[in-house]
């Protein structure tokens, strides 16, 4: 690579963490948050994010065990195969979420009214 | 002209070899908890084969690997995923090989639209266009990394092969591709 290639391998590095600060300022908030568990689009429950719970989804592929604690929410355990949402860290932010594509399951922080 | 046959074995040998790294690749998993971050071994073989034969024959290449490796190493629902991610990142990086730009950029430019890919099918699966912007960012800055890691071992890969005889009438038609 020469320098002009480097010049656009700075700009594409810039570019991704001003998108991550853009997306964390589109989302900055101070109204409540709550956990958004949605499975193919559909929401199927919300809860608040200060709130501690435990809480198991079942769907058509597998189960998914919601934890709320200390305001932050996350995947405790799954029987999805990649095991990738649960090991994401623990969400508190709003906008931030947990995927689990193997059974269509999305977590997500948003702001209640 | 090339023969055929030749072709026909460097095309498999490329693909046994795609699949190695795919193979490799699952025994090392980033320590980064986001869907989708992956070293990308299998795309330095994919840029070889751009640099080497031509966008249909890896096009060719890129399907029959994912569907391979997605059965033997992944599953069914990772398939839909690799293949979009494939897909764009290969559209992409032919266009780019037709410029001046050397390997290990093109290779950045085809790990990120290979995250996109994935992004856009999860995204349209999960009808959720929030998760795009989300993870977008945070696996495009991942992807600056891995593919300048995987275009510098593409590049020595392909100046080794360069200098292999054996190649010579096969890549002669796409000679003056290579840099």
């Amino acid at each position: 690579m020469n320098k002009k290639e480097m010049m656009i391998v700075g700009v594409l590095i810039l570019i991704s963490l001003l998108g991550m600060g853009a997306f964390y300022l589109y989302h900055m908030t101070d109204s409540n948050l709550l956990v958004r568990v949605s499975v193919n689009g559909q929401t199927i429950g919300e809860y608040p994010l200060d709130e501690d719970l435990i809480q198991s989804f079942e769907t058509d592929d597998g189960y998914n065990v919601l934890t709320i604690s200390n305001g932050k929410a996350g995947i405790t355990e799954a029987d999805c195969p990649d095991q990738i949402c649960v090991k994401t860290y623990p969400i508190s932010s709003p906008g931030e979420t947990i995927v689990c594509l193997p059974h269509k399951l999305v977590v997500e922080i948003v702001t209640g009214n | 002209m090339p023969s055929k046959t030749r072709r026909l074995v460097l095309l498999s040998l490329l693909l046994a070899l795609a699949l190695i790294m795919a193979y490799v690749e699952s025994f090392i998993p980033l320590p980064l908890p986001i869907p989708g971050a992956k070293l990308g071994l299998p795309n330095i073989v994919t840029m070889v084969s751009i640099v080497l034969l031509n966008w249909p024959m890896t096009l060719l290449l890129v399907v029959a690997r994912v569907i391979l490796s997605g059965f033997l190493f992944g599953n069914m629902f990772s398939i839909i995923y690799s293949l979009c991610g494939g897909f764009l990142s290969l559209i992409v990086m032919t266009l780019l090989s037709r410029r001046s730009i050397s390997i290990t950029l093109i290779s950045v430019f085809g790990a990120i639209f290979h995250n996109m890919g994935q992004l856009i099918v999860a995204a349209l699966v999960l009808q959720n266009t929030n998760l795009f912007f989300a993870y977008f960012p945070v696996l495009m800055l991942i992807a600056i990394p891995t593919g300048i890691i995987t275009g510098t071992a593409a590049r020595g890969l392909l100046s080794l092969l360069k200098k292999t005889p054996y190649l010579n009438d096969i890549t002669e038609a796409y000679r003056g591709k290579l840099k």
